[in-house]
């Protein structure tokens, strides 16, 4: 596989998967904005923070107005994170490889590309029609990882693909997590409303698993389990650097170049600091050192694949 | 309103070939178009209408416009009424391409290697030697099967008596297969029973055909070559086409910057290292291929490319070189080609054409000016073009000048009033003139041209 495609596959799917988390966290916020007396005063608070880079004051400001952070995240190219330059960038990932992915994922990525490029998009997004627009884009992603699943040929590709997906997964869960326990000091032993959780669990699909699994007592260290250490979470810490792990390995069996022992190497570190944790030990070091050194080490680790199997400028 | 009216009210415009109707009844070819849309009313067509574009834009069948940093995805304009060629039509356009690709091949291999053509005086040396696309780099090189057009998208134009001439050759990377191929899928979307039950040739083997003929051309003898099309990128107008091709003949897509060529072999990047490719179907065009020996600021080409080409390690095509045969005023020398290689007349006709370096002829050009349309030789595509018809007379005054200071830049031809097909536009059938462009292959087992083209509405 040519090291350009690899590249565009890998960031084809971060960039997919980002859009989806995004897309996610934005649907909980806005039914949330719905009810006036919130139990736990955060709304926008979580979606700014994460997927823009304004500086505190400017949230502030921008918090009060549900239409123009809607705007502001989806549909303002101002804003280099906003979904509109996301879903482009994938886009232009997918027209270079297109002969390297299915006809179907393609128009597919197309699809989402020109629903969210929709002339009258913005405008729409102060009225009602408003969730019906985030749900459209939803069940657009939705659809592009069904397509892909069902029309993708196993194998190199297929392998870049998926390993950038579970590495940005992996990233939104650790920032969405993150920003939540900022509320509550990233302490476990302080008792939170379900309430507050509700809307960390909602924008990660992990509510009903939340509620199956977990007593009604002590929700802070329920959901620190449930988002790390959960096998069974197709969003946790454990579950993404799981699946990373298995596409690593398949990438690295089928082009043994120079350099991948290192880059094994490195990644088996974060993924069994991770693996071979619990809550206990995450207690010791405190939960945002734990999810700081997650992240530098996913960066890094994204840095030095690229360097062995991207270069080709 | 119904089918039936739009028909009546269709104009045929005097003294104009129409595709569809002669000046008091419907051609006979399109009888069973003429039926099937006479059932329908103008807001079923509109809907096919409708229909047509958003398949292609759901299949990015589009190309970009950019204005404000934005981009702007447009739909190529596509008509939905079929144009209809009759196998008696085509027998005769197919075997004057045919014979005409032989020449040119013969042709392009001569210029670059013994030069007969012009040691025999059919061609003036001078001619050639002053043409900007005679590239002496390729002077020499051995092509596999001595084949230099390996895919041709030969103009064709119809004049008012219903007589097709050739008006370009197009012998260097010619674009829009793609359109053929996928406007043919459209129709049969839209107008499903009509295309089963009228006898339409298959043409949706091109891409395995052209896929055969780049494999045959390997100079390593392995059981799967490496074949990769070489696009200049995203930004390219026909970058839609590259990925369709790429993807119809399973083919990598290759950027300049994913080869390399190291000891005059070409390599591609791969993710398990280096991999050699065997052939280059280029969609680059010659002075970019190669920063080394052409212009030398191209970031779309691959340093070296010419040295392992040389050596006979990489198939490229179409060859280097074959602007030669594109230039306006060596096409006038076509049919006197085909005479001298294959001791034949030509089958298909050339647009009459005046050399303007030849001082009768261009006299005469000058008298007739408002008759004639007066071309750039070393330009194709309608660019560099006077009309005489249309043209201010400071326009054509200033033709003229520009003519006097490098007369061997330029050609004359009469203007023909090409042939004209019913579009559907503003809920009416209205005459658009067109061309059409049907794609040759040459592969070492012949000429081989599938039965369709792209037109054009000019």
């Amino acid at each position: 596989m040519l090291s350009r495609i690899a590249d565009s596959l890998f960031w084809l799917h971060r960039y997919m998967e980002r859009a989806d988390g995004m897309l996610r966290l934005l649907k909980t916020s806005y039914i949330l904005s719905f009810d006036k007396v919130q139990a736990s005063g955060i709304t926008w608070e979580p979606a700014l923070k994460i997927f823009t880079t304004l500086s505190p004051e400017e949230i502030e400001v921008l918090k009060q107005n549900d239409t123009a952070v809607l705007q502001y995240i989806l549909t303002d190219t101002k804003n280099l994170n906003s979904l509109k330059v996301i879903v482009t960038k994938a886009r232009e990932n997918a027209r270079g490889v297109q002969d390297q992915i299915t006809k179907e994922v393609w128009e597919q990525v197309n699809h989402l590309y020109h629903l969210i490029n929709h002339h009258a998009l913005a405008e729409k997004l102060s009225g009602p029609d408003a969730i019906v627009i985030i749900d459209t884009l939803i069940n657009s992603s939705d659809q592009f990882l069904g397509i892909t699943d069902s029309t993708m040929p196993r194998g190199q590709g297929w392998n870049y693909m998926n390993l950038g997906k579970f590495v940005e997964r992996c990233l939104l869960t650790v920032e969405f997590t993150n920003v939540f326990f900022k509320k509550v000091n990233h302490d476990f032993t302080n008792e939170q409303d379900i309430l507050y959780w509700r809307s960390l669990l909602l924008a990660l699909s992990g509510y009903e698993l939340h509620l199956k699994n977990s007593s009604n007592l002590n929700h802070n260290c329920n959901v620190a389990q449930q988002v790390l250490f959960d096998k069974n979470f197709p969003r946790s810490l454990y579950y993404s650097l799981d699946r990373a792990q298995k596409y690593l390995r398949d990438i690295t069996e089928s082009n043994p170049v120079e350099g991948i022992s290192p880059l094994s190497r490195a990644f088996g570190r974060l993924h069994s600091s991770v693996k071979f944790s619990d809550l206990a030990l995450v207690a010791e070091t405190g939960l945002e050192p734990f999810l700081k050194q997650v992240r530098k080490e996913l960066n890094e680790f994204s840095a030095m694949l690229g360097q062995i199997y991207f270069s080709y400028a | 309103m119904t089918g039936d009216t739009l028909f009546q009210q269709y104009p045929v415009v005097p003294h104009i070939w129409d595709e569809m109707k002669n000046s008091e009844s419907i051609r006979q070819q399109y009888h069973t178009i003429h039926e099937a849309i006479s059932k329908l009313n103008l807001h079923d067509l509109q809907q096919k209408d409708k229909l047509a574009s958003e398949l292609f834009m759901s299949q990015g069948i589009t190309f970009t416009v950019y204005s404000d940093n934005e981009g702007i995805e447009r739909i190529f304009p596509f008509d939905i009424i079929p144009r209809i060629i009759t196998a008696v039509e085509w027998q005769h356009i197919e075997t004057g391409i045919k014979q005409r690709l032989k020449a040119l091949n013969l042709f392009l291999k001569d210029i670059y290697n013994g030069q007969q053509i012009i040691k025999d005086n059919i061609i003036p040396a001078a001619l050639i030697a002053t043409c900007p696309h005679f590239t002496r780099e390729i002077f020499g090189i051995q092509v596999p099967y001595d084949i230099y057009v390996h895919i041709a998208g030969i103009d064709l134009i119809r004049g008012d008596d219903g007589t097709f001439y050739i008006l370009e050759d197009n012998l260097r990377t010619p674009s829009g297969v793609s359109y053929m191929l996928e406007n043919r899928e459209v129709t049969k979307r839209i107008f499903p029973d009509l295309l089963a039950n009228s006898n339409v040739r298959m043409i949706n083997n091109y891409p395995l055909l052209l896929h055969d003929n780049l494999v045959s051309l390997s100079p390593r003898q392995t059981e799967n070559p490496v074949v990769v099309l070489l696009t200049p990128g995203v930004f390219n107008s026909a970058y839609f086409e590259h990925t369709f091709l790429a993807r119809q003949m399973g083919i990598q897509l290759v950027e300049g910057r994913d080869l390399l060529v190291d000891n005059q072999k070409v390599y591609m990047k791969t993710t398990a290292g280096l991999s050699q490719v065997d052939v280059i179907y280029r969609r680059v065009d010659d002075e970019f291929l190669d920063p080394l020996v052409f212009r030398p600021d191209s970031a779309l080409g691959v340093p070296g490319l010419m040295s392992a080409y040389r050596k006979g390690n990489v198939a490229i095509v179409n060859a280097l070189g074959n602007g030669v045969a594109d230039d306006k005023a060596v096409y006038a020398y076509v049919p006197d080609m085909i005479k001298y290689y294959l001791n034949e007349e030509p089958i298909l006709s050339n647009v009459p054409t005046y050399q303007m370096k030849n001082e009768d002829e261009r006299q005469h050009v000058f008298d007739h000016m408002e008759k004639m349309v007066v071309k750039e030789t070393n330009q194709s595509g309608g660019y560099g073009m006077v009309m005489g018809n249309s043209a201010t007379k400071e326009a054509l005054q200033e033709a003229k000048k520009m003519i006097l200071a490098n007369p061997r830049n330029f050609i004359a031809q009469p203007i023909i009033q090409l042939s004209t097909v019913p579009c559907l536009l503003d809920g009416k059938l209205q005459p658009r003139h067109v061309d059409l462009r049907p794609y040759a292959l040459c592969g070492p087992n012949g000429i081989e041209i599938v039965p369709g083209g792209l037109t054009r509405v000019a």
